[in-house]
């Protein structure tokens, strides 16, 4: 795997088959959590989500069930239920169905080779990068949420196991996960991390150098 | 993509006076405080410092104002907001 860089016009990372997949599987289990179905199954010729006419919801919609989709979903209010109520009917649907977009417009381009260049290129239009950004940001929610990371000192103790040597960070208490797979998606959870921040600093770099020409 | 008038604490109080409602955001041990800190400036057309000084105020106080006004519009912001995957919630101010 090596950082997003810019390259020919484009923001270019690389990524081999095993990552590939790797990431395009917890694209799909992140739709599928939030109800687009298996992204690996879909018609490519039908709409994904919905028939493209806004709906204007009447009845309630409970909050989701699983903390990780009500994470990506979060209420809008802290202590007035009647706002978060009126709030989630109003924009749930909404933007699940931008999420489940972003997510398959993110596993197209991990399943697809970009044509002209090296088979390991995983490439992003400058105009997409925000929306990739954005789709691995939900990525990360869910397996920080599955990984129990509530705190920033949790989030800083795993990045330091995973610079430090990857088995340590196993040795922290966890109900749910068996050692192997909570190493497994501490390492995804730590890569995303890493991809991420190379794709948002070309993000910044190039927000900050259009709008402000003359002095920065 | 919308501007928010670049205001120090005192002009925010009396906007609060104005503008009924606010967009806060909240911690979350996940973000990254470069992407944080581009989503201000990219969405709300912060600059660099007040981006950078809101994104510190959310990863050390925990929370910060980020928008006010209609409840209508923070109900905007704070969508843009999940869409981006950061934790907002709106509030009447002064709250």
């Amino acid at each position: 795997m090596r950082a997003f860089k810019r390259r020919r016009g484009m923001y270019a990372a690389r990524l081999d088959t095993d990552e590939r997949d790797v990431i395009a599987a917890l694209v799909a289990d992140v739709a599928e959590l939030l109800g687009a179905g298996r992204l690996e199954a879909r018609d490519p010729e039908s709409v994904v989500v919905g028939d493209g006419n806004p709906r204007m919801r009447i009845e309630p919609l409970p909050p989701p069930s699983d903390p990780a989709v009500r994470r990506l979903l979060p209420d809008a209010s802290r202590d007035d239920p009647q706002v978060a109520e009126e709030f989630r009917r109003l924009t749930e649907d909404d933007l699940r169905a931008g999420k489940i977009a972003r997510l398959t417009s993110l596993w197209d381009a991990l399943t697809t080779p970009t044509e002209g260049w090296r088979a390991d290129a995983f490439v992003i239009a400058p105009q997409d990068a925000k929306d990739v950004a954005a789709a691995i940001t939900d990525l990360r929610l869910v397996l920080a949420e599955r990984l129990g990371i509530r705190t920033d000192e949790q989030a800083e103790r795993l990045y330091d196991a995973l610079l430090d040597s990857p088995q340590s960070e196993v040795e922290e208490v966890d109900e749910i996960l068996d050692p192997a797979a909570r190493r497994y998606l501490v390492a995804v959870y730590g890569a995303l991390s890493w991809l991420q921040e190379s794709l948002v600093d070309l993000l910044l770099h190039d927000l900050r150098a259009a709008g402000r020409p003359a002095d920065q | 993509m919308q501007t928010l008038p670049d205001a120090d604490v005192a002009q925010e109080e009396k906007t609060a006076v104005a503008d009924p409602w606010v967009t806060i955001v909240w911690n979350d041990p996940v973000n990254l405080m470069s992407y944080v800190t581009y989503v201000f400036e990219s969405y709300f057309g912060h600059p660099r410092q007040k981006a950078e000084r809101l994104m510190k105020q959310v990863h050390e106080q925990g929370r910060a104002v980020v928008s006010t006004g209609s409840l209508e519009a923070m109900e905007v912001d704070v969508q843009a907001m999940h869409g981006f995957g950061l934790w907002a919630t709106l509030q009447r101010s002064g709250q």
